[in-house]
């Protein structure tokens, strides 16, 4: 990882160093390092993926929001979000215009609320679909509407 | 050139955003812009042959002119990803063999270069060779195709009706045959596993290959030069569909769509896997951004592909294809748990997978990043300003796959 994102990450999170998986962000910090990261140079928006966790012990229902975005040439960053159920992250499309049907891709199939985000609606899925299927909770054989 | 048409001359303006984004407005309100409703709604799609699989666009055009467009896409998602958390990591190849159904090899191998990154398992290098020597042949392949297809777009760009179609189709017949040798399958091969490779190639194939890869080489030229010199193709594609680079790097666009925009990556090169490090790949990179850009740049990277064939299958290494010991039930193999990304150049750009394990025999989660689900996502910032004949070009030349758009 180059100088100048360390030194951005360690004034923005106070982190150190990142890790393989990348770098844990706090949904409010979200937004703002998204915008210094794209004025260094990471314009290139690769992916925006998210995994449900459901809750387990001491950690509550929760998903997993993961951005990778890329300075060319090639330098990855992923930024890792954790957005709690009923909860929502700050949408990252005002930076990158291509996250638009990324995040509705993943608010389709995962559930996961993009605040801010211009155009929010299911994309894979018909309107009417009850459910995110990509959630842990959702099986593959139960009926759901509307297969019937 | 003389002739005139009209998507020669300058684009009508279209409305631009209030904000510093010098691109059409995607979320344009027509209730607003429109108050009297004069503006024609017209769906193109799904079941229109130019979109290339089932795909609809909303069309809002004040006369021949496209004001606002509006893609749906999920007629073909087949919940790929959740299969993927439901089969275990050797039952997963085949099922994601489809998403991407004119390139199936590299559907395979880009989804076991990120379970062996997972599971920290290397191929050996006589898989490692025959896998970047398949990703070659079907880049070829898909290319062709994409060419045969274009020209139907086009409204038969030399010859009229369907003959480059026809002529492309034979050719990418005989890669098939290639494929069918391998592997015993012409589309969907299933031939890639965790750690290693199947099928090996049979006694002969060198030869087949060879022979199979000059003539197309002979063949491409050919038609490179009667499209060229088909004053309606070059109407039709030069200053048509004209991607902004800055818009084309936002939106996650790769391969022959960003390097027609004048950006230079290619994974190949730039993150090398397989034994792409020990070969020189020729990036072919063009600025113009436009629709005949694309084309330069995908008749470049056939030219390109076809060399690295011939080079690389005179010097298969000997040595065993598999780094694994077979299993007997699909249940058997145990990943590792973590979490891993890896990508690979494939014919229509940077396919990738994020897979998210926890040490059970099945993927907890998996992503499939795919180049043709961005590619699409452009269609709002292409579409206006254009007119719908315009559109159906734009469309062609960014080669999308719906099976992988809607996986």
């Amino acid at each position: 990882m180059s100088d100048d994102v360390l030194a951005l990450l360690r004034a923005q999170l106070g982190v150190e160093e990142v890790p393989a998986a990348g770098v844990e962000v706090p949904a409010d910090r979200l937004l703002a390092l998204a915008g210094e990261l794209k004025r260094l140079g990471f314009d290139f928006f690769v992916y925006c993926a998210a995994a449900h966790y459901p809750a387990a012990g001491e950690a509550p229902d929760r998903v997993l929001v993961e951005y990778r975005v890329r300075r060319l040439p090639v330098e990855d960053l992923a930024l890792r979000v954790w957005v709690p159920t009923g909860s929502s992250t700050p949408s990252l499309t005002s930076v990158w215009a291509g996250a638009d049907w990324q995040e509705r891709e993943q608010y389709d199939l995962v559930g996961v609320v993009f605040s801010g985000h211009p155009d929010l609606r299911r994309i894979m899925l018909p309107e009417d679909w009850e459910g995110h299927p990509l959630r842990r909770d959702y099986a593959i054989d139960t009926r759901h509407h509307p297969w019937r | 050139m003389a002739l005139t048409h009209p998507s020669a001359a300058p684009a009508p303006v279209a409305p631009v955003r209030a904000s510093v984004r010098p691109w059409p407005d995607p979320y344009l309100d027509v209730e607003q812009y429109d108050p009297e409703g004069d503006l024609l709604v017209l769906n193109l799609g799904p079941q229109h042959p130019s979109t290339h699989g089932v795909f609809r666009v909303k069309l809002w055009l004040d006369g021949e002119v496209c004001i606002k467009a509006v893609p749906y896409a999920g007629y073909l998602h087949r919940g790929v990803e959740k299969l993927c958390e439901k089969l275990s990591y050797v039952m997963i190849p085949p099922v994601v063999d489809k998403n991407d159904y004119l390139s199936a090899f590299t559907n395979e191998l880009a989804i076991n270069m990120a379970f062996e990154a997972l599971n920290q398992v290397e191929p050996p290098r006589r898989a490692q060779y025959l896998r970047t020597l398949g990703a070659e042949m079907q880049r070829v392949a898909s290319h062709l195709l994409w060419l045969g297809t274009f020209g139907l777009d086009m409204g038969g760009a030399i010859g009229g009706g369907a003959t480059l179609f026809m002529h492309c189709l034979r050719e990418r017949e005989g890669i098939l045959d290639c494929f069918e040798v391998w592997t015993g399958g012409r589309f969907h091969y299933n031939t890639l596993t965790v750690g290693g490779n199947r099928h090996d190639v049979p006694a002969g194939f060198a030869e087949l290959v060879t022979r199979t890869f000059k003539a197309i080489r002979a063949r491409l030229e050919e038609y490179d030069a009667l499209i060229l010199d088909n004053a309606i193709f070059r109407a039709r594609t030069a200053g048509v569909g004209r991607l902004d680079a800055q818009l084309a790097l936002e939106h996650g666009i790769t391969g022959p769509n960003l390097r027609g925009s004048g950006v230079d990556l290619d994974l190949r090169r730039d993150r090398p896997y397989g034994v792409y490090g020990e070969l020189k790949v020729n990036v072919a990179v063009r600025s113009e951004g436009d629709a005949l850009a694309r084309y330069h740049v995908r008749m470049a990277e056939m030219r390109e592909s076809i060399r690295l064939v011939l080079d690389l299958v005179d010097g298969i290494p000997p040595g065993p294809l598999c780094a694994l010991k077979p299993v007997k039930l699909p249940s058997a193999y145990k990943g590792k748990a973590g979490q891993a990304y890896v990508s690979i150049e494939t014919a229509r750009g940077e396919l990738g997978t994020w897979v998210v394990a926890d040490g059970s025999d099945k993927p907890y989660r998996c992503k499939i990043r795919a180049p043709s689900y961005h590619a699409v996502s452009l269609i709002p910032y292409l579409a206006p300003g254009n007119n719908v004949s315009d559109i159906v070009v734009t469309l062609g030349s960014l080669d999308p796959v719906l099976g992988e758009v809607d996986r």
